[in-house]
């Protein structure tokens, strides 16, 4: 296959109509009514390539030239979900080795991050290769570019259940999203990676004791938290472990406290690994930490504890997070109702 | 035994005096935590203040030049919707609906309308998978008229059929050319061993937004024996998250919706503006979800969500909205993602999901007005956010938003009435007056 660099130095590509190879096709136009809604005013490049692709599909040919011609189309419209559909009908029937192909989707992949046909094809030809360890990489960098792409991640996600069982390509997996974490905590889809990581993919070697994993995720999450308090992804992932494992919430009872009243300049720190305390100059009250322990009165149930429930929504309602007052005396009407 | 019921209610009665008894005192108590009055007061003035904060006009002539644009050209920048120009139809005409622009004086003549509808059933074809639209012509291999079958390469799009049946109930076409058995042949062909559905019956993406249409499809016709509905159901339980959301497909992080690709240098068409060619029926997968589950004929006699499942997703849902402060006003726009920025589109994928969960009276509406004000863009259309350019995608759906949230309480500069839309149906998203006809119609059984 030619590479797009090559050609790119004789400047704009020739038109498949100006092209020898090409003479004996005859075009398909794109035929339409008198009234279309509407057209798009195609550039005399895409036009012509189109008018070549639906010439080949017509006629069915899976040659060399049809990977040249699709290659063309896909890089003027990465969605043209049939070019790329005929491409790897064209790839298969060739027998065209789906190495030298990956190296061109590794460059289109970050070109057209955001375009779903770049990550599927990319699923096919890894399904039919089975080499998923140097896809890791490719993530990695793909990360590099945007860290919270959905397509990227989605992938990553795709690749792990689909080789579940393939240990060398699981072994580092915490480490990574540890990392990714690390980078930023507020990246919602590194925390998402973290969870179908660790609960959403069976159980790996080394994590059969769940007692100790719940422990694990439980501090790495409030050590997270105590670097940056106000971090919603964070917190959510504190109730996703409890609701997982099916952990009362009370069980973060003293760790959420500190973080629901102001800081203290006073405050003399006791070193306590299990309830890391807020950092200096956070920004307190937490509103998701008031959430939590709103929720943690509510799971408990009696009179009392609901009534603390109440004036924490109530705070949260009045004062720390305005713009949803109205959920807050929803869940405290609520809370009063159901006794 | 009428004594009984009389002594029950009684007793209910009290019981229900009792807890607003307890309900009054407790909205007088002062928060514990920090017991601040001042602040209080402070906040509730700020609301009011917020109250009084008037709303620039809604440029619904802008918007409805904008959408009329788009439907007679696009700029060869719009390359990448070749393969979803239906969908494009769609929300331009759905623009246009809710405007109110297609029937009044100023509506499109009725060639026009005609021609459009003619474009649209062009768009229908069949084969040996059944019968659907196709998103354009752009892979048509014979001429349109010539009614041959398709081939491989121009099979019918599910998204694009689900958009191509509202876009023809909008125009009021009676839908004595569809073909409802080919279609129900065509949803079969399309869902796959774990529930989902293909967007073409050949190969294509899968994911919940081609459930959703599949869903959509089989409520209008009021047929719903071409889906396995308790498969589809399994996998949209698939796709939930430990949020309370749902993903595009199962491990899939939960989103209000798939990104739109950035904007990038666009040429410009005359007056035509728009965002570099968004991702159309891009579905806030969390909607997607929800809607489908509500739309689903019920086998049991619970809700399709239980209590606690619908306590979380409310919770995720009403967290997206945003608080934004600028100058006195706050802009409460939503995001799609935890720890996202506000986009125009969410506002609909989110609130239409709380409205489907009734839980509509949660959301702040003054906000989210004031968000999408700022919206707009000064030559019609309106974009994801603020200094972004317009398309039909984020117009249609910030409108969509405003007919089920109209601000309130509504002060305007000038036009307060332009803010003003006709009610929707957000399980079918169109106004209730085009839903009401495409299940009429589609199904044949109301004439
Ligand atoms: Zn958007």
């Amino acid at each position: 296959m030619k590479s797009r660099a090559d050609s790119e130095e004789d400047q704009t590509p020739a038109l498949f109509s100006e092209r020898p190879e090409w003479s004996d096709v005859v075009t398909v136009p794109q035929y339409e009514t008198d009234t279309p809604i509407a057209p798009i005013l195609y550039s005399p490049e895409y036009q012509d390539a189109s008018d070549y692709f639906r010439a080949i599909v017509k006629s069915q040919e899976h040659s060399e030239r049809v990977l040249d011609l699709t290659e063309h189309l896909i890089r003027l419209n990465p969605a043209h979900y049939t070019a790329w559909q005929y491409r790897y009908e064209t790839l298969l029937a060739l027998s065209s080795p789906f190495e030298t192909e990956l190296e061109l989707m590794n460059e289109l992949a970050v070109k057209y991050l955001k375009t779903y046909q770049v990550w599927h094809h990319r699923r096919l030809l890894i399904t039919h290769l089975r080499t998923p360890q140097p896809e890791l990489k490719f993530i990695e960098r793909c990360l590099q570019v945007d860290s919270k792409n959905y397509h990227t991640w989605s992938y990553r996600q795709w690749l792990l259940s689909h080789f579940v069982d393939n240990e060398d390509l699981w072994r580092d997996e915490l480490d990574f999203v540890e990392n990714a974490i690390g980078d930023d905590v507020r990246n919602n889809s590194a925390w998402h990676h973290r969870h179908f990581v660790v609960f959403g993919c069976g159980v790996r070697p080394g994590d059969e004791d769940r007692a100790r994993v719940a422990r694990r995720e439980l501090t790495f999450t409030k050590q997270t938290i105590s670097l940056a308090p106000n971090n919603l992804s964070a917190w959510n992932y504190l109730r996703g472990v409890l609701d997982t494992m099916k952990l009362p919430y009370s069980l973060l009872t003293q760790f959420v406290k500190p973080y629901t009243v102001p800081l203290d300049p006073k405050r003399i720190d006791i070193v306590d690994l299990e309830n890391p305390p807020p950092p200096p100059g956070a920004q307190l009250p937490c509103v998701h930490a008031i959430e939590m322990l709103a929720d943690i009165h509510e799971q408990a149930g009696d009179k009392d504890n609901i009534l603390q429930a109440v004036e924490l929504w109530k705070s949260l309602a009045n004062e720390h997070d305005t713009m949803r007052v109205k959920y807050w005396e929803h869940r405290i009407r609520d809370a009063l109702n159901s006794r | 035994m009428v004594l009984i019921i009389q002594i029950k209610r009684l007793v209910a009665d009290i019981l229900s005096i009792l807890r607003q008894f307890l309900w009054a005192r407790f909205a007088k108590l002062g928060p514990p935590l920090l017991p601040s009055s001042e602040e209080t007061s402070e906040n509730s003035s700020s609301r009011r203040k917020m109250d009084e904060i008037q709303l620039p006009p809604f440029n619904r002539s802008g918007h409805a030049a904008h959408a009329r644009r788009c439907m007679s050209a696009l700029p060869r920048s719009q390359i990448e919707l070749d393969a979803s120009r239906l969908a494009l139809a769609f929300y331009n005409l759905g623009i246009l609906d809710l405007l109110g622009d297609l029937n009044d004086v100023t509506a499109p003549p009725q060639w026009q309308k005609d021609g459009w509808i003619n474009w649209l059933w062009a768009q229908q074809t069949h084969g040996k998978y059944g019968s659907g639209f196709r998103p354009s012509p752009f892979m048509t291999l014979h001429p349109l008229e010539s009614n041959l079958e398709y081939s491989d390469y121009d099979a019918p799009h599910l998204i694009m059929t689900y958009t191509a049946l509202l876009a023809l109930a909008i125009l009021r076409d009676d839908f004595s050319k569809l073909d409802r058995s080919g279609l129900i042949t065509f949803l079969r062909a399309c869902q796959r061993e774990d529930g989902s559905f293909m967007t073409t019956p050949k190969d294509g993406e899968n994911d919940l937004r081609t459930l959703y249409c599949a869903f959509a499809i089989s409520a209008m016709l009021d047929d719903w024996s071409g889906v396995d509905v308790e498969r589809a159901k399994a996998f949209i339980a698939s796709c939930r998250t430990y949020e309370g959301g749902y993903g595009q497909a199962p491990f899939c992080e939960a989103q209000g919706t798939r990104f739109q690709p950035k904007s990038e240098p666009f040429q410009c068409l005359r007056l035509i503006t728009l965002s570099s060619a968004p991702r159309l029926l891009t579905g806030g997968t969390t909607y997607i979800a929800v809607a489908s589950l509500y739309l689903a004929p019920s086998s049991t006699g619970s809700g399709p969500l239980t209590a606690i499942e619908k306590a979380q997703t409310v919770r995720w849902l009403v967290n997206n909205q945003t608080a934004v402060k600028d100058g006195e006003a706050t802009l409460g726009g939503f995001a799609g993602r935890t720890g996202k920025p506000a986009d125009s589109c969410y506002c609909f994928w989110c609130g239409a999901a709380l409205k489907i969960l009734k839980y509509d009276g949660l959301i702040e509406t003054k906000p989210l007005a004031l968000f999408l004000a700022r919206c707009q863009f000064k030559f019609g259309g309106i974009s994801k956010f603020e200094g972004e350019h317009p398309d039909p995608y984020h117009t249609y759906l910030s409108m969509a938003a405003l007919s089920m949230y109209p601000p309130s309480p509504l002060l305007a500069e000038e036009k307060p009435e332009s803010w003003k839309f006709p009610v929707l149906d957000p399980l079918l998203n169109a106004r209730v007056e085009t839903a009401e006809w495409a299940k009429k119609n589609i199904s044949g059984k109301g004439q």
